[in-house]
């Protein structure tokens, strides 16, 4: 018989709700009943009091019992609050608890589940039924114990207390309890009819939506909307109903208990004021009476309200259950052993698959592999090669026959035998969220459980190997550092800077023009040229500068604001007049210092100037935006008046003088590679950071920082300057840090950020990482470019010869002479097989195929 | 020297100006009505080479025109593994170079290397396609100056190798020979 996950324990989908709640955090909840029971004396004590307070103090007039009487009622009054807001607490977190660890271990339990499941499954319905609908239940089970036996212990409590008062009003005002004891249940059968509905019909609803959500391409491009409209509204109706009929009987079960509630003070006042007027009953005691009636009704209220909770709850649970209702195939680890380490010699005999629809995709498959031996399966689109891939790796089970590894039939070996011992490739490979290294190190991390990491060189050299180095390096050129981030290769990076500054300077100084603080730069903006740097603080931004007070007062000491504001509407003036008809499209806003979303804006200010020098600070604040953004060699729209540049000049000393109080000189005599820190000369202590060779630039981009300057134009920066970069780092072993940075990538959700070609590395990547002796490549260098398939497929045949089985699904029959092995399938069947020579000697079906191919 | 090379004292707009009257001496710009040359100048792009830098290389694939501002550019071509060079352009003879490129993708037939330092004007074809989307009626009139350019260029080419053919290369007219 076949091992599966129930020989662990009760199955989880088959535990009872109050499993949870009577097996887990039991020393919490007795806890939480001792306290209960403790509060039920401090919610009776109060009612004495009020009697007594009447009977005895006021009626004999003695006030030092009246303070007493008092004193001891608001003790226990605040007491019993205090007690009550501890209940509340424990229960919240006894509920969250234990929602906490049955959304955990569900969550196991679904991960477990074969991938037939989730063909049939859509994904929406078990999102929702491990968020939402869970959490509703994680209310109902902190109270589940707490509120019966709190309310149950209370409502006897105020019973007694009324009993001991008078006999006959209480069994009076309790002789409604018995009426509501039938029309509450029936009203909440009911409700619970329409409540199971309701999830259901919003769960479907759900998947509706998802499915529109993850389809919305091919929405768009069919503009079906009305079609998907319509598909979502009989559904929203349907809920509309529900929710109708649920709310009618929701407010019906509640005016019940209204009415009933009101129902008690009524017979309570008629016959407890008959006796007192004719003396039979002190007025203390019908007032203690009426006291103890109305909190009587709370515990019954929340007992009802607690009925209501556990139908809703046990229904919701049930139907979370239900959907995830079958076992795993296959344990996670094993019993009474050690993880195997297996060789990779495989063996199918009569291996038959059928789909639960009764169509059969492999017949009859009888296969014998030697470890180490590299397989190729090839044959025509549906002849089940995929299929039978995912067989030996354990994602599918056989119908019939056996798959064995090393003479362990693979049925009965556990998850972690097959994730430790084979690695597989997709033909679309899923990338997580998170980074490039965390995707690197996933398949490692699942079998090692954190142990065993690769060290750095084999992360480099698995990415090197599949050709993904470029664009790591490219990443990490990218990335904008923190501080800390940078530190630990900061120093490395300043040398790369060094480099590109002296030995490549003249190659460079083409295609970048080098920060120089002596120099007007005519590739950086207005704005850098003045500040020169730039504030971690962002105090220093383009949009921010013209409202900065010492920034302006410096403009205006140098009589350059003006000019500017001058600038500034020149550049509003041509761009609003050339580019009318082009507001809307931004590539004809790529080269100008206006911004697309600006135009109108701007467009609308132009009609109230009169000149070029406004009054008002929000006009004047605009012109010198564009003023500060302009680049005279980037923006052709304008021209900068040469005197400017002098200007611009003396405002640059003067900012770096007195606004941030920079030493420039100071600062470019520590350019020996020895970073300028901790001098306050160097701008550190305020957050400013000169364009000066010691300092690097945290708001910068790492490529940024290297070049130190500004491109001229990106179609002279061309690949042989990258190239002569690249290899002036390796030289100097400087490439492993922007790697290591690039590592760091963020690649989005589902790898958004990535190219197809670049998932498919990473996923290649990811399995080489794992180092496992079986390796299964479902046609995974498919969507690769011809240069990177052929990268690694040499790889295989020349890293992995004699080292790794290797089972390798292929669509381009090109690439199989490499291989030991060829499979030929066919309909499901294995119809050849030989090496490449023999097979295309033979003239058999290969050979047909090649030539389909050709 | 052209003025668009020129730093000027003039106002805040001239380089705009400065650019469209240098494109209007352009054989394929000459007669463009005054919003399409301004678009024109606007989106031009500034290149500069220093002498020796390949600035564009036979089958890198083409995007833009070029048109020299200042310096001389060396147009070449391989054929049987050995270079051949085609022509030697200068700011006052024939001053573009890949103008099909604003009409077509391919890969560059040919090669083209700073001869001096040079410093050009580039347009692109996506440019190029925008400004003719919002102004249709130019664009026959314009394809048949790049053609027309196109040709001029082919003719001026053809003279050179003719000059520098070889003896062996030259042929009677046939129909001339056998009457």
């Amino acid at each position: 018989m076949k091992k599966t996950a129930v020989d662990t324990g009760t199955r989880i989908t088959e535990r009872s709700l109050f499993y949870w709640i009577l097996r887990r955090h039991r020393s919490m909840q007795l806890f939480l009943l001792l306290i209960i029971l403790v509060s039920l004396f401090f919610k009776v004590f109060p009612l004495e009091m009020q009697k007594r307070i009447i009977n005895e103090a006021i009626y004999l007039k003695d006030i030092e019992l009246l303070y007493l009487y008092c004193g001891l009622y608001i003790g226990a009054v605040t007491i019993a609050g205090l007690l009550k807001y501890a209940i509340n607490v424990l229960q919240v977190y006894i509920g969250q608890k234990i929602l906490m660890e049955m959304r955990e271990e569900l969550y196991q339990h679904v991960l477990q589940l074969p991938l037939q499941f989730y063909r049939k499954m859509q994904p929406g319905t078990v999102t929702s039924a491990m968020t939402a609908e869970l959490n509703a239940i994680g209310f109902f089970l902190g109270g589940a114990i707490a509120i019966p036996v709190t309310s149950v212990l209370t409502f006897v409590v105020f019973i007694g207390f009324m009993f001991h008062l008078n006999p006959v009003l209480a069994l009076l005002s309790m002789g409604i309890y018995p009426v509501e004891l039938f029309v509450v249940p029936y009203l909440q059968k009911k409700y619970n009819r329409l409540n199971s509905r309701r999830v259901k019909t919003t769960r479907a609803m759900a998947n509706v939506v998802n499915e529109s959500i993850s389809g919305i391409h091919e929405i768009h491009g069919n503009t079906s909307y009305s079609l998907e409209k319509k598909k979502l509204s009989s559904f929203i109706k349907q809920l509309y109903d529900l929710m109708k009929s649920l709310f009618v009987v929701k407010y019906g079960i509640k005016f019940a208990n209204n009415f009933f509630q009101s129902l008690g003070p009524f017979v309570l006042f008629l016959v407890g004021g008959y006796l007192a007027i004719n003396g039979q009953f002190t007025l203390g005691a019908l007032v203690a009476f009426l006291s103890a009636y109305e909190k009587v009704y709370d515990p019954w209220k929340e007992l009802i309200e607690y009925y209501q909770g556990y139908q809703d709850a046990q229904i919701r649970y049930r139907q979370i259950m239900g959907i995830f209702d079958l076992d795993p195939p296959h344990l996670l680890l094993p019993l009474n052993r050690d993880v195997l380490a297996l060789k990779g010699d495989i063996s199918l005999k009569n291996v038959t698959f059928t789909v639960p629809s009764g169509v059969r995709l492999l017949e009859d498959i009888s296969l014998e592999i030697r470890a180490n031996e590299q397989i190729a399966l090839v044959g025509y689109s549906g002849s089940g090669k995929s299929t039978l891939a995912l067989l030996i790796a354990q994602l599918y089970d056989v119908s019939q026959g056996t798959v064995s590894i090393d003479g362990h039939l693979v049925d009965d070996l556990c998850k972690m035998d097959m994730g430790r011992n084979v690695a597989m490739i997709a033909q679309q490979p899923f990338i997580f969220s998170g980074t490039i290294s965390e995707n690197l190190l996933y398949g490692v991390q699942a079998v090692s459980g954190g142990d065993g990491f690769p060290d750095r060189g084999r992360i480099l050299a698995a990415i090197h190997d599949v050709g993904l180095q470029d664009d790591i390096i490219r990443f990490g050129l990218q990335a904008v550092l923190s501080p800390e981030e940078c530190r630990p290769f900061r120093d490395k990076f300043l040398r790369m800077r060094e480099i590109i500054q002296t030995s490549l300077r003249d190659e460079f100084e083409q295609a970048i023009e080098f920060y120089d603080v002596t120099k007007y730069l005519y590739y950086s903006s207005i704005r850098d040229n003045i500040v020169f740097g730039d504030s971690v603080k962002r105090e220093f931004v383009v949009e921010r500068l013209p409202g900065h007070p010492r920034f302006v007062k410096l403009l205006r000491e140098l009589n350059l604001e003006k000019p500017l504001l001058t600038l500034g509407f020149a550049i509003a003036t041509q761009t609003i007049n050339l580019l009318s008809d082009f507001k809307d499209d931004e590539f004809f806003f790529r080269d100008n210092p206006m911004e697309l979303d600006e135009f109108e804006r701007y467009s609308e200010l132009l009609k109230r100037l009169k000149g070029p020098v406004p009054k008002e600070d929000e006009a004047r604040q605009l012109l010198l935006v564009l003023a500060l953004r302009f680049i005279p060699k980037k923006h052709s729209i304008v021209n900068l008046p040469s005197a400017m540049e002098e200007k611009i000049l003396v405002a640059r000393r003067h900012f770096q003088a007195t606004v941030v109080n920079v030493a420039m000189e100071h600062c470019m005599k520590q350019s020996d590679g020895m970073p300028c820190n901790k001098d306050p000369r160097c701008g550190e202590k305020s957050g400013f950071i000169p364009f000066c060779p010691s300092k690097y630039l945290y708001t910068h981009t790492l490529l940024d920082n290297i070049l130190f300057g500004a491109v001229k134009s990106e179609l002279t920066f061309d690949d042989h300057l990258r190239k002569l970069a690249s290899q002036a780092f390796e030289d100097e072993e400087l490439l492993d840090e922007v790697m290591h940075i690039g590592l760091d990538f963020e690649v989005g959700s589902k790898g958004d950020r990535l190219s197809g070609g670049q998932k498919q590395k990473l996923a290649i990547a990811r399995a080489f990482l794992k180092d496992a002796p079986i390796l299964i490549m479902d046609e995974a260098t498919a969507s690769l470019d011809n240069t990177s398939q052929a990268r690694i497929q040499g790889l295989l045949e020349k890293e992995f010869k004699g080292r790794k089985t290797i089972i390798a699904v292929i669509h381009r029959l090109d690439l199989t002479p490499a291989y030991d092995r060829i499979v030929v399938l066919k309909a499901g069947r294995i119809v050849e097989q030989g090496t490449y020579d023999e097979l295309m000697e033979r003239k058999g079906d290969f050979y047909e195929l090649s030539r389909s191919e050709f | 020297m052209n003025s668009v090379d020129q730093s000027s004292e003039k106002g805040c707009v001239s380089q705009l100006t400065d650019i469209q009257e240098f494109l209007s001496r352009f054989h394929i710009f000459s007669d463009a009505p005054s919003g399409v040359a301004s678009l024109f100048a606007y989106l031009a792009k500034r290149e500069e080479y220093v002498k020796g830098t390949l600035i564009m290389a036979e089958g890198e694939r083409c995007d833009r025109i070029f048109l020299i501002v200042s310096g001389q550019v060396d147009i070449f071509q391989y054929y049987n593994e050995r270079r051949f060079h085609l022509q030697l352009l200068s700011c006052d003879s024939i001053n573009y170079f890949g103008e099909l490129a604003l009409l077509s993708e391919f890969n560059w037939f040919f090669s083209a290397r700073a001869w001096t330092d040079v410093s050009l004007l580039s347009i692109s074809r996506e440019a190029f396609s925008k400004v003719m989307g919002k102004y249709p009626e130019s664009y026959q009139s314009m394809v048949q100056k790049i053609i027309n350019s196109r040709i001029h260029r082919f003719i001026d080419q053809s003279g050179y190798l003719l000059d520098h053919i070889s003896p062996e290369a030259w042929r009677e007219d046939p129909s001339e020979a056998s009457g």
